[in-house]
């Protein structure tokens, strides 16, 4: 790879960094919010780097710098023609990441991954983030609904000794997965910490409305059905739906 | 280091240790030549032109592929090679500067006043320094191949490049929101990522050859601008590291999608093999050291010290830090450092686990 292309590569890939999070919300799909400044900063400093190494290259041509044909050892320049820059031929692999985000843009991970990663974990220890926690649902009036997060809600539901969420109407927001296993269908999200790469799935059981569309996403407002028994070996929380909206594809598909 | 010429790309790197050792002294193993790499006038031309062309194919591409794209497997490991290769870019971006800046801003007369001038008292202060960078795997390789080229010995520097994505204060806070009320996780990974960081350090100290690792540049040109040196660098690491960073993040997203969770959960039961099994799972996976506490705590099924070996092997080893090594370091490094490190993680975890979980 000669330095020309080198400096194009780089340029490319800095390319791909910011057009996907400085110009557009396409990095919500792979990484969390929070990494945007990181992303952004990493792409400008790539096409810095690969402008400068590209105008470097422009200026030598330019001021016709000496072409390796009329350098002196022409014979140990023919080799080193290809490899002998101590570039690995591995370095065209930068091209796949921008052929990812310009070509393909995969879209967030949805129902294949949720059907098939691991759940979220009842949490580790019921005094940990149960208790005074619990006591405050939040939400306007009494009877008012509360707004969620799935993740917020089965945690909740895991450590609820009290029952304090029995009775009350939440909303949640998640997309449709189907239960392959037996009835109802879960609403679902996927909660990452990281990248996508670490994505686990949160998910409600719904049994009391007819399956919608695989993927399709969906706000709905219901109760919790307390299980019977110990609350930490439920392994799905079971919603009663009473509304339920289609929604647009939320801007941050993750939670 | 450019590789020397007269031989092909392959062949070089499978005897990279000897090949380079002993000719890395020749009056041209410094900074390349100014007129390195530099094609002739039409072929440089036609690289833009072959670029050019790229580009519009990249158009062309989006235009007709974006809706017959429908597989789901093929979408999800798209989704998650792009994740990887996104999340993995800004700190690897980091590392490579923060190496360069340590190569061309930096005097060498720095180090030897702070590091200790013997190794085995320079292992453990490498490893107490890995505490302070806060950063994952990516960023540790380059910046521990910085350290080595500005004279720091060899076994301080991977002392350093293991303990710096294991027990930095971001990785630490996030253990510890991970697995909330079970401090003695947290106490658990500082103690045995440590512990094995200093042990392969004071190994690599008794027995490492300096010939099992590719040779740093030798040091740079003393009248090149520092700015000149510093782009140089990031330059020749990021040409270095970055195509195998890819090439790690495309096998792990392989595993990511490909191997069910079942098989990992099948295992869960068996005392010791289950700590294996995550331990294998931590290295194929090759989750960011930032956010491999939330994987651990999601696998409900294992014991902590299974989840302990998730969390010590991972920064250590993993599909993308191998890729990575092998690039920065060459392969005949990475044939010994890997299992070595391994082994070492592996004890430890079994030790502490013992002792703390």
């Amino acid at each position: 790879m000669n330095r020309t292309a080198q400096g194009i590569v780089l340029l490319l890939l800095g390319a791909g960094a910011l057009s996907s999070s400085a110009f557009s919300d396409l990095y919500l799909n792979y990484v969390q919010p929070g990494f945007r400044p990181f992303l952004i900063a990493a792409g400008a400093a790539l096409g810095v780097l690969g402008v400068s190494v590209i105008a470097g290259e422009a200026r030598a041509a330019l001021r016709g710098l000496p072409g390796p044909e009329t350098a002196p050892a022409s014979g140990s320049r023919a080799d080193s023609d290809d490899h002998g820059h101590g570039t690995p031929r591995v370095a065209w692999l930068l091209l796949l990441p921008v052929i990812a985000v310009f070509v393909v843009a995969p879209p967030a991970l949805g129902s294949y991954t949720a059907e098939n990663a691991a759940s979220a974990p009842p949490p580790s220890s019921s005094g940990s983030d149960g208790g005074g926690d619990l006591g405050d649902l939040g939400g306007s009036a009494e009877n008012g609904p509360v707004e969620m997060k799935i993740q917020e809600f089965i945690g909740r539901a895991w450590t609820d000794e009290k029952r304090t969420l029995e009775g009350r109407t939440v909303r949640l927001t998640g997309f449709a997965v189907a239960n392959p296993e037996g009835e109802g269908w879960y609403l679902a999200r996927l909660q990452m910490a990281c990248c996508a790469a670490d994505a686990i799935v949160n998910r409600v059981l719904i049994t009391n409305r007819p399956e919608p569309e695989e993927d399709s996403w969906w706000r709905v407002e219901g109760t919790w059905q307390p299980p019977e028994g110990d609350l930490r070996s439920v392994r799905n929380h079971r919603f009663t739906v009473e509304t339920m909206d289609g929604v647009e594809n939320p801007p941050d598909p993750y939670e | 280091m450019p590789e020397r010429p007269g031989a092909s790309a392959p062949a070089v790197r499978a005897s990279l240790g000897d090949s380079l050792a002993t000719g890395w002294d020749e009056p041209d193993g410094g900074l390349p030549p100014s007129d390195w790499g530099r094609p002739r006038g039409p072929r440089r031309l036609a690289t833009v032109w072959v670029f050019a062309l790229f580009t519009v194919v990249l158009a062309a591409g989006n235009a007709w592929l974006s809706d017959r794209l429908t597989s789901e497997v093929f979408l999800a490991w798209a989704t998650v090679f792009t994740a990887i290769s996104l999340q993995a870019l800004p700190f690897l971006v980091f590392g490579v500067a923060l190496s360069a800046a340590l190569t061309a801003f930096v005097p060498a007369s720095f180090y030897r006043r702070v590091m200790p001038a013997n190794p085995f008292a320079a292992v453990p202060a490498a490893g107490a320094a890995g505490m302070v960078l806060p950063g994952c795997e990516c960023a540790s390789v380059p910046v521990a191949g910085g350290l080595m080229k500005r004279g720091v010995a060899p076994a301080a520097a991977l002392t350093f490049l293991l303990a710096a994505p294991a027990i930095n204060p971001v990785v630490l806070v996030a253990t510890a929101v991970a697995f909330a009320g079970q401090p003695e996780m947290v106490l658990a990974r500082l103690a045995a990522s440590f512990g094995a960081a200093v042990t392969v350090g004071w190994v690599w100290a008794r027995l490492g050859r300096t010939d099992w690792l590719r040779p740093p540049r030798a040091d740079h040109d003393p009248d090149a601008p520092r700015l000149q040196v510093f782009r140089e660098s990031m330059l020749h690491d990021l040409m270095h590291a970055g195509g195998f960073l890819v090439l790690g993040g495309l096998a792990a997203a392989t595993v990511n999608v490909v191997v069910p969770r079942e098989w990992v959960a099948a295992v869960a039961d068996r005392p010791v093999l289950s700590v294996l099994a995550l331990a294998l799972f931590a290295v194929v996976l090759s989750v960011c050291s930032e956010a491999d506490a939330f994987v651990a705590v999601s696998l409900t099924e294992f014991s902590p010290t299974a989840k302990l070996a998730f969390l010590v092997v991972g920064p250590m080893v993993d599909l993308k830090l191998i890729a990575l090594q092998g690039g920065t370091f060459g392969w005949s490094f990475v044939r010994r450092f890997v299992p070595l490190t391994l082994a070492a993680a592996l004890v430890f975890t079994f030790v502490i686990g013992g002792l703390l979980l």
